[in-house]
């Protein structure tokens, strides 16, 4: 899905993949307390319930982390570790998975946190009635059973190696929220969520600001350090870079797109860039029931023409990093041969030679300024190898349902940052998913996903996965441009906050120097 | 006159009746099928049909026309499908931001407007005139979303003086609030001052010119007096009629400002409710402002009656 | 309602005493629409890079021999772009404005003339339009048509209808209880000789002068749809999109920002001071109408 930044990563490769900077969690006892911390975030939070607002995007995800606790954690090496679950282990065949939740904790509202709440939170959100786009990420647990008050057991369809690690972002699906409170507000829980998180949410005026104060019950004693946090949308990137500047803002939510103040931030020391070079990629997918993109000649021109590099520079001063299969750096998934076309311009020219008639196409851009920079590089691009690409600006909320009702020639997509590609692999390419935007059916492929789907052998499951790439690479039915990369920048005085694991920005456990 | 207000008040219905229609028919044209925009990634066609006859998107226009509509003179204006929010709600909280801006760079635009227009007019035709009315032209083609953040760099970043972003209720901190409302207020006021002191200038030109003034002129009265006294006065009418005309075309259309300088109006809810195609919200609040700006004009039809007799005779 | 009446003031401005001689400044705002009318007509023709080649690699570039006013931020050619960009925002700036003086004056001229039920169908039609907040009418028009250069100058031309309407109407209910007209009248003219010979040239002074302001205002506004993404679709460049582009880089290269709104000034200035001027020849009473 589109703009929802969502990131899990494995553990252990986190090790292997490099950071940037950002202040990261500082020895115990150096830690202030008090004090307000105010976030400019980018978009304006609809709300908290998953059956309204479905997804969080990356604002929410920011609030969420707050309010909200989840079951698992990641710790600064990225290794899952325990919140309001105690410890976990898993059946020999990775199907089911059993958590022991920490005792004593209590939503907000006063009303006890245990092993009937998580059931609750899940089976409203699995509920086929319910419709939740929330579902999309659950798909692969069938149930939620209680042992005892302070034990349940996720049941899958098939084996899920990597799920504590799935459950450490601040999402719709993970993030526990009171079922009493849901059950007695109704249709203002929406935006007076109950979690049982370290901030309580006080005040919220729509478009304006959300006020969260200390929880002064909170589980983990003597944290969270600050008093309050706030939370502002300041959608403008330019004057949300001139409140921190001003002091408006003590941290900002920020992208790559906005590259000429990451890059004046990088240079200024009263300011702190946090980075995170998450898993997935800007990805795009064509339609390959109609022509041009009928031809695979055609297709592979398409992506060879593609000066990654050189995109890089245009659009983000070269912040961007070039993406050559749909795992990226930040993903367990590493390929020796990814099968990744390469850039050769006179190859491209050849096969559109060789197709012998004009190729002309319509792409669907955001009508962002955003969109508009990638759209107009990308059809300068694809004009030196004779290609015409003709920019289609549509907002956002078109975008979604033309791609589903495959009403495009070209569209943008993402594959967010999540701890195993499964869900989203699946979805994208296996034949008859409403997700598999490019039209195209091919058995190996199908095969390969439902073995990759149904093996727990991390080694297999990489030997599968680097084979959907080659194999998609080569049929070029989607292409990749950037990998995924997270960026916040703060006052140097704003300490303790975390990697932006999952691309969340999380400032519950900040404090102010 | 009781007659003539209960023409002008009869005469709203149509109209209002029409901004309803309107508005519901462009809410409806809006491309992206809501059910997709709702389910994404759980769009099977079944959850889609499902959905589509949930939310009574499966009747035909008319139908949908006039249950809401129905639902409206109920004084049911519906709720928001992503936040909750009722439109009353969303309104109440909106609506306040917007009118204190709107008031206040209307203020601003009236305090560079009026006194350079005065300057200019007893000088016409003067270097001074040129340059002013010059220089108008050089803020009527500066956009706003330049102005804006030019004015917050020099304000904020560079001075220090105030806020760049941001928003606090008057009722909360009146101080605060104003401090926040300047450079929003002032960014909207250099594009409001060149068509106020344009229009005041010609007319007091013209005023100056007639018959009375040369008669005044004769009696020896102060050139001040001539110009304060005689000539702005008759002219004020238009003052309150370009205001009137300002502040209803600043509704809604304050949304570039607000963006920039993060301020929870009515603009970005209108803007944000289109974006994410929040039906409902769009079209109840639409409603609501046209209906505002419909009954303003009414209110200032009636005040002209108040002051010029004429026109309540009239043709108007 | 009763502003109508007191529209037709916002176009008597020019002081009668400038009014008989063109002074330089008219001039030099003519030499100045003849440049930009002309380099905007002939810009194929012109020896200029493509507005829309990119060198990815030389993105703010400062003056050069090559890059006369240097590359934007994508490496395109800033002085072709400005020139192409010319040629955009008169199409719109004129084109649309066109639209709402033919639609907004017929229905004017037609509803000053006839009164009536007429009339208040026309009045109030307009008020309609103009209830509508009119930056939420063109985002859902264009969600709904698309974007496209025709799409963008037909929503900015029927949101001005209202006020060509006004000022025709205004002007039309004046003249049609001059002597000329009821002399015609009563010499048993049709109402369309009437409407065509008698009142249109006498209508279309304001309604000419209400149209140059219109174009400074429609080359303006363009810039600020632009700033929504609802402006021309990209490549193609505008003043307007050009000046949201170079927003982005105000600190590092602020000349791509102020060009473009530099070129705007100067055309809307011009365009104002031509308009000030012909209005005062043709017709010095219309100050004190």
């Amino acid at each position: 899905m589109k703009p929802v930044g969502r990131a899990h990563a494995l553990a252990r490769l986190f090790l292997v993949a490099g950071f940037v900077s950002a202040a990261s969690a500082t020895p115990a006892g150096a830690q202030k307390s008090g004090g307000t911390l105010t976030v400019g975030q980018e978009l304006d939070i609809p709300g908290f319930d998953p059956l309204k607002v479905g997804v969080y995007d990356t604002s929410a995800n920011t609030a969420a982390a707050a309010i909200f606790d989840t079951l698992v954690t990641l710790n600064d090496k990225g290794e899952p570790q325990p919140k309001l679950a105690l410890s976990w282990s898993h059946s020999d065949d990775f199907k089911t998975w059993t958590f022991k939740l920490r005792p004593g904790v209590k939503f907000h509202d006063g009303t006890p946190f245990n092993a009937q709440a998580v059931k609750e939170n899940f089976d409203r959100q699995k509920d086929p009635a319910n419709k939740c786009r929330c579902a999309f990420y659950i798909s692969s647990i069938i149930s939620v059973q209680t042992t005892d008050d302070l034990t349940v057991v996720y049941n899958f369809s098939d084996p899920s190696v990597n799920f504590p690690a799935t459950q450490t972002i601040q999402s719709s699906n993970n993030v526990m929220q009171s079922p009493t409170a849901w059950k007695t507000k109704g249709d203002d829980y929406n935006r007076n969520p109950v979690g049982t998180g370290p901030y309580i949410l006080k005040s919220w005026t729509a478009g304006d600001r959300m006020v969260l104060e200390k929880n002064p019950d909170y589980w983990d004693k003597g944290k969270p350090y600050l008093d309050r946090i706030i939370l502002k949308p300041l959608p403008d990137a330019q004057s949300r870079f001139a409140s921190l500047q001003s002091g408006e803002a003590d941290i900002i939510w920020d992208d790559e797109a906005d590259a000429d103040n990451i890059l004046k931030a990088q240079k200024d020391s009263k300011l702190t860039v946090h980075t995170y070079k998450g898993s997935g990629a800007a990805v795009y997918a064509v339609n390959t029931k109609n022509p041009p993109f009928d031809d695979i000649r055609v297709r592979q021109a398409v992506v060879m023409a593609l000066d990654r590099p050189k995109m890089s520079q245009a659009v983000s001063s070269g912040l961007s990093r070039p993406a050559s299969n749909p795992y990226g750096d930040g993903s367990w998934v590493k390929c020796k041969d990814d099968g990744a076309l390469p850039f050769d311009i006179e190859k491209a020219k050849a096969l559109i030679k060789d197709y012998g008639k004009p190729v002309e196409f319509k792409m669907l851009v955001t009508a962002t300024p955003r969109g508009r920079t990638v759209g107009q590089v990308l059809q300068q691009l694809w004009k030196r190898a004779g290609i015409n690409m003709e920019i289609e600006q549509v907002d956002q909320a078109t975008i979604v349902p033309r791609a589903f009702m495959r009403q495009f020639q070209m569209t943008p997509w993402r594959i967010v940052d999540l701890a195993d590609p499964d869900p989203q692999m699946y979805a994208n390419f296996h034949t008859g998913s409403p997700v598999a935007l490019a039209n195209y059916s091919d058995p190996e492929l199908d095969r390969l996903l439902e073995h990759a789907r149904s093996t727990a052998d991390i080694d297999k499951r990489t030997e599968d996965y680097c084979a959907i790439s080659r194999l998609i690479n080569k049929q070029a039915i989607w292409f990749w441009t950037f990998q995924n990369t997270y960026y916040a920048i703060s006052n140097a005085k704003v300490k303790g906050v975390p990697k932006m694991f999952n691309g969340v920005l999380d400032v519950s456990t900040a404090w102010k120097e | 006159m009781l007659f003539f207000v209960a023409r002008r008040l009869l005469y709203l219905v149509p109209v209002l009746i029409a901004v309803s229609v309107l508005t519901f028919v462009i809410a409806s044209l809006l491309p992206g099928d809501l059910a997709y925009v709702i389910l994404g990634d759980q769009a099977t066609p079944e959850n889609v049909a499902a959905l589509r006859h949930d939310m009574g998107l499966d009747l035909p226009i008319w139908q949908r026309y006039f249950g809401w509509l129905w639902q409206i003179l109920q004084g049911d204006f519906g709720r928001s499908f992503r936040t909750g929010q009722t439109v009353l709600q969303a309104v109440s909280e909106r609506v306040p931001v917007s009118f204190e801006l709107m008031i206040f760079a209307e203020l601003i635009g009236l305090a560079i407007g009026v006194p350079l227009a005065i300057a200019c007019a007893a000088k016409a035709g003067s270097a001074f005139d040129r340059l002013m009315t010059g220089s108008a032209f050089g803020m009527l083609s500066v956009p706003t979303f330049l102005s804006a953040i030019l004015l917050i760099y020099l304000f904020a970043v560079e001075l220090r003086w105030l806020p760049a972003t941001g928003y606090v209720p008057f009722t909360e901190d009146p101080i605060a609030n104003l401090r926040f409302m300047v450079l929003p207020a002032l960014t909207l006021a250099l594009a409001e001052w060149p068509g106020i002191m344009r229009v005041l200038r010609s007319d007091m030109i013209a005023a100056l010119q007639e018959d009375y003034i040369a008669l005044a002129k004769a009696k020896g009265l102060k050139p001040s007096r001539i110009l304060f006294v005689h000539a702005l006065k008759p002219s004020s009418l238009t003052l309150v009629t370009i205001t009137g005309i300002n502040i209803g075309r600043l509704i809604g259309g304050t949304v570039i400002v607000e963006t920039i300088f993060a301020l929870p109006g009515i603009g970005r809810l209108l803007v944000g409710a289109i974006y994410t195609r929040d039906l409902i919200i769009l079209q109840g609040v639409v409603l609501l402002v046209a209906a505002g700006f419909v009954i303003m004009n009414f209110i200032v039809d009636m005040l002209y009656a108040v002051l010029d007799p004429r026109i309540r005779h009239g043709h108007a | 309602m009763a502003t109508l009446e007191l529209s037709l003031d916002e176009t008597a401005t020019a002081p009668p005493k400038r009014g008989r001689r063109l002074g330089t400044l008219f001039w030099v705002a003519i030499g100045w629409m003849l440049l930009v009318f002309a380099v905007a007509i002939c810009a194929d023709l012109l020896p200029l890079p493509s507005p829309t080649d990119m060198d990815m690699l030389e993105r703010r570039a400062p003056f050069s021999a090559e890059h006369w006013l240097g590359t934007d931020g994508l490496g395109r050619d800033e002085l072709s772009r400005l020139i192409y960009g010319a040629r955009i925002s008169l199409i719109v700036g004129l084109c649309a404005p066109v639209i709402g003086l033919v639609f907004g004056g017929a229905l004017g001229m037609l509803a000053g003339y006839f009164r009536g039920r007429f009339e208040s169908i026309v009045v109030g039609s307009m008020d309609v339009l103009l209830a509508f907040p009119p930056l939420i009418l063109a985002l859902a028009v264009t969600a709904y048509l698309g974007q496209s250069i025709f799409n963008l100058t037909c929503i900015l031309g029927v949101l001005g209808i209202p006020a060509f309407m006004r000022v025709a109407r205004a002007a039309t209910l004046s003249l049609a209880r001059r002597e000329f007209v009821i002399a015609a009248q009563a010499l048993g003219a049709t109402h369309a000789r009437i409407l065509l010979r008698e009142l249109l040239p006498n209508v279309l002074l304001p309604l000419l002068a209400f149209f140059l302001l219109a174009v400074a205002v429609t080359i303006v506004v363009e810039g600020a749809l632009s700033f929504l993404g609802l402006g021309v679709p990209p490549p193609i460049s505008s003043w307007g999109s050009m000046i949201g582009e170079g927003r982005e880089s105000l600190d590092v290269a602020p000349r791509l920002a102020f060009l473009p709104a530099i070129a705007m000034f100067l055309t809307v200035l011009s365009f104002n001071l031509i308009g000030d001027t012909m209005r005062a020849l043709t017709d010095p009473r219309q100050g004190a109408l």
